[in-house]
């Protein structure tokens, strides 16, 4: 890989993304004596190395190839969901994972990067000719139910599992990538106003906790205890950090327990705690800086397939910091969202830096096209 | 274009998370400061000892043990009622009650639950080793009054219970919260700022389920300060055994400086009950012979002829009588058409005599040269009429009447008859013991008017030279010897009214009266001192309708002999 441009930036500030991650884990199971948690931050470190390998891998496999094997990616993201559907591991009251001896797999991660693969290749079909995109000229059905359709599939088994974070932020991504494509304006309007119409109906599928989290997210008082409580306590941590944070290690919140799913959702809550304004708002510069690399190697990029995969991977991991740190902070209701490169988890943590390493083999082979 | 938009949605919605975290970390960081603390800090409160109560050798009246109460952290509701029922357990307690208290009492999440008080010390280590599975369980030492002699010496004490409201809208200025446990009557009372101990605390560091991970401060608490009564507990212990069974009260006092040596009331109360949940507390307050009742300065009795002293000391003051005046005494006079009688026949009687055998005529008649305003000043010279000023909550002043005092609160006149009544202590007068003892301390200690003190030291610091406030009554030295020597008399005559007290080790002198009640037996009285050379004890017998004054006598002989068996003079 080239050291120069955004691929050096992109490599350097994900790997300090994913260090900070590391030390915020160590710290947030610091005092938690019980032996496993102990050794979460040792297997973190260990995922962020596989991520680094995939991430390496990745910006050496030509991204063309995914246009080749797109569909049959959507048929496994397909597959993995049922397979997680019919014998997925139940954990936290939700059937999210695959279990293998020594981890487990989260298949609605790589589902998330499969369908912005499977949009980027729907929207940048071709006209036999090869010189007009197919979308400009495709009406409201191929434009944008058929699209849907083959989004809402997906959809519908991580709403099955319970995953309403994924799931929405699917849904986001579809929008944004709809909107980036050559489809007609009108239809995004139209969507829009169908997804409106279809929300009460979406509040009668809501399981009972989801409903509750998202009554609870318009005011977490109505229950301090229960579906309010991490909510609450996040807010407590991020806010008491201050400007200077109290420390590398003296997070109370998270020290002492207070703040529930310290080390995996809630981890920027953790972070916050220690580090204060000066160390979240550096967090966010260097979130902000992996986004922008995507959309600048998008603008730079001629090829349309190359273009719309930049864009979906840039969006999906805006969307996703954007999510997270949002309900952290009491902004965004309380959906099990990992924050890319932080939380502590493999599956999310692989997918990341291997959608980072398309972006920068997108960025490399640019000048070939 | 479309690049720019997305390009500034992406900055948009950093800069809106960005601004939510200045908000959160900067403009409300006090807020979430506070709440962090709250949520991690708790504050237990530590108990030190009320200050002891000693007798005037130093020997402990009331001191304290150390009980144990059970406090819980509150925590998740799951795991309150885990914990809850560990304790219910342990304690042979049904957790029901256990969790009514604890909802009850609780105040905020930050401040452990007394949920169970005075447990014993085994239950105590059993819980400690609860708490290895049930971490929010405190054991907290409760340092808790001890009564070691039961009721003794209850009245002077008084109790302990949980401050009421008249007395923290009283108090608040002084530091007292609700629930403070607050001293009722006695020394309990009066001296409750100096008794009352100092809460410490103990901050310290608690995760999530209330487990203890460090201690952030600790301020230890303080004892109070320890009193030293002038009681004497031997002496205090004789007076109540033989007291006990009548209802009444008995005081012994120095003549000299108004120590109260010991001071006695019956039926008394077992302070004990009011520290430990005891169902007998109740029927305290509602006795019809009201044992919570101090008879010694809050009972108001007719004085009965122990008044005849004062009157004698008025006749011979004003010049009205001399030793020589001599009335002669048939058994009954006539002012108008009321016969006013005697309780015998004593023929002539001079002032000495009078006083030995008590007779109603001699004073009837020396009452009636004095008039009522002159009795009434003298009696109000004495101390009767107003407070002694004792540092003993509720004192009675009882009441001297005068033509003045009849019109305004009687809305009559003023008659002969209320005169010779009053100078034989009866009619509207009342007395309480306590006033009597020192009005015989002043013939006792040659015409000094002390004021009665009970408590000598505070914390190790001798406070009686506050106490000591004597004052010279202007009376002539003859007239507190003739008195004295009367008051010999009433006991060495062998006709004297008080002849049961001769024959003791000690030479007693006093006065008998047997004040007559409107309903039920008279009051039975002796108020008198000894050694009578040089006295070291005023005493004072008082028996609610106890029938004669000679009741009082035999009562006062057994305790003098009593205190002269154990050496204590």
């Amino acid at each position: 890989m080239t050291f120069k441009g955004p691929n050096i930036t992109i490599f350097i500030v994900s790997i300090l993304i994913a260090l900070i991650g590391i030390l915020s884990i160590y710290s947030s199971t610091y005092q938690k004596q019980e032996a496993p948690l102990q050794q979460i931050y040792q297997r973190q470190m260990l995922w962020v190395v596989l991520g680094l390998i995939v991430f390496l891998i990745m910006s050496n496999f030509s991204y063309r190839r995914f246009w080749d094997i797109a569909y049959i990616l959507y048929a496994l993201a397909i597959f993995l969901l049922l397979l997680v559907f019919m014998l997925g591991v139940a954990r936290l009251g939700a059937q999210r994972w695959l279990k293998f001896p020594w981890f487990n797999f989260q298949p609605s991660e790589i589902a998330k990067l499969i369908i912005v693969i499977f949009l980027a290749k729907y929207f940048s079909r071709k006209s036999v000719d090869n010189v007009s995109l197919l979308v400009n000229k495709s009406g409201i059905m191929k434009g944008l139910l058929l699209p849907f359709i083959f989004v809402l599939i997906p959809i519908a088994f991580i709403i099955e599992q319970p995953d309403l974070g994924s799931a929405a932020m699917i849904l986001a991504i579809f929008m944004a990538m709809l909107y980036m494509s050559g489809v007609k304006l009108r239809y995004l309007m139209v969507f829009l106003f169908l997804i409106i119409l279809a929300l009460p109906l979406v509040w009668e599928g809501l399981r009972d906790y989801q409903r509750e989290r998202l009554l609870v997210f318009l005011n977490p008082n109505i229950d301090p205890l229960g579906a309010g409580y991490t909510v609450i306590q996040s807010k407590i941590a991020i806010g008491s950090g201050g400007v200077f944070g109290k420390g590398w290690l003296s997070g109370t919140q998270s020290q002492l327990r207070f703040l529930p799913e310290s080390h995996t959702d809630f981890i920027f809550a953790t972070f916050a705690e220690e580090w204060g304004l000066i160390g979240s708002v550096f967090l966010l510069w260097l979130y902000y800086l992996l986004a922008k690399q995507g959309i600048i190697i998008a603008s730079k990029t001629n090829d349309y397939f190359g273009k719309m995969l930049a864009f979906g991977i840039s969006l999906m991991l805006t969307i996703q910091v954007a999510i997270n740190i949002s309900m952290t902070l009491g902004l965004a209701p309380v959906v099990g969202l990992p924050l890319p490169l932080m939380s502590y988890g493999g599956s999310s943590m692989i997918i990341t830096f291997a959608a980072l390493g398309i972006l920068v083999n997108i960025n490399k082979e640019r000048g070939v096209f | 274009m479309k690049q720019k938009i997305i390009n500034s949605f992406i900055l948009f919605i950093f800069l809106l998370i960005g601004l939510s975290l200045f908000k959160l970390q900067v403009i409300q960081q006090r807020i979430y400061k506070y709440l962090s603390s709250k949520n991690s800090i708790r504050l237990l409160p530590q108990f030190g000892a009320r200050g002891k109560i000693l007798d005037r050798n130093g020997s402990v009246i009331i001191g304290n043990y150390l009980s144990y109460d059970v406090l819980v952290l509150p925590q998740e509701e799951a795991q309150i009622n885990r914990t809850i029922y560990n304790v219910s357990r342990i304690l042979n307690i049904t957790s029901d009650r256990l969790k009514d208290k604890f909802k009850s009492d609780y105040i905020a999440p930050s401040i452990p639950v007394v949920i169970a008080q005075n447990i014993n010390f085994k239950q105590a280590i059993a819980l400690e080793e609860a708490r290895l599975e049930s971490p929010g369980i405190i054991i907290q030492p409760h340092p808790l009054r001890d009564y070691p002699y039961g009721s003794l010496a209850s009245h002077v004490i008084g109790y302990l219970g949980e401050i009421d409201r008249w007395r923290l809208t009283k108090l608040a200025d002084y530091g007292y919260k609700t629930k403070d446990i607050v001293g009722f009557g006695g020394i309990e009372e009066k001296y409750d700022y100096y008794l009352r101990q100092e809460e410490g605390a103990l901050s310290v560091e608690v995760d999530h389920q209330g487990k203890f991970i460090r201690t952030l401060g600790y301020r230890p608490p303080k004892n109070g300060k320890d009193i030293q009564l002038t009681l004497d507990l031997n002496i205090q212990e004789i007076a109540e055994n033989n007291l006990r069974g009548h209802i009444g009260s008995v005081i012994l006092m120095a003549p000299d400086t108004g120590e109260i040596i010991a001071m006695a009331s019956y039926p008394d109360f077992n302070p004990e009950v009011f520290i430990k949940d005891s169902p007998s507390r109740g029927g305290l307050f509602n006795d019809p012979k009201a044992p919570l009742l101090n008879r010694a300065i809050s009972g108001v009795y007719p004085p009965g002829s122990v008044f005849k002293s004062v009157v004698a000391a008025a006749g011979l003051e004003t010049g009205k009588i001399n030793l020589s005046s001599t009335f002669l005494c048939t058994g009954s006079i006539y002012i108008g058409n009321q016969e006013f009688s005697c309780w015998d026949t004593h023929g002539q009687q001079g002032l000495l005599q009078a006083l030995a055998h008590s007779c109603n005529i001699f004073f009837y008649k020396t009452g009636l040269l004095l008039g009522a305003e002159q009795i009434h000043y003298y009696a109000v010279k004495f101390g009767l009429g107003r407070t002694c000023g004792i540092d003993l909550p509720y004192e009675s002043s009882g009441i001297v009447p005068s033509p003045l005092w009849k019109r305004l609160h009687r809305f009559k006149g003023w008659y002969a008859g209320d005169t010779v009544n009053f100078a034989i202590g009866q009619g509207d007068l009342l007395v309480t013991p306590l006033q009597l003892t020192r009005m015989m301390a002043v013939f006792a200690n040659s015409g000094m008017l002390v004021t009665p003190y009970i408590v000598k030291a505070i914390d190790g610091e001798d406070i009686s030279i506050y106490q000591k406030k004597t004052q010279r009554l202007p009376l002539k030295d003859s007239t507190v010897d003739y008195i004295r020597s009367g008051l010999r008399r009433v006991v060495s005559e062998p006709t004297g009214t008080a002849r049961v007290l001769s024959g003791l080790k000690v030479d007693v002198a006093g006065k008998t009266g047997t004040a007559q009640v409107s309903r039920g037996q008279p009051h039975a009285w002796f108020v008198g001192f000894f050694p009578f050379k040089n006295p070291k004890f005023v005493i004072c017998v008082f028996l609610e309708h106890g029938g004669s004054a000679a009741a009082s006598c035999s009562l006062a002989r057994q305790i003098i002999e009593e205190i002269c068996k154990r050496g204590l003079i």
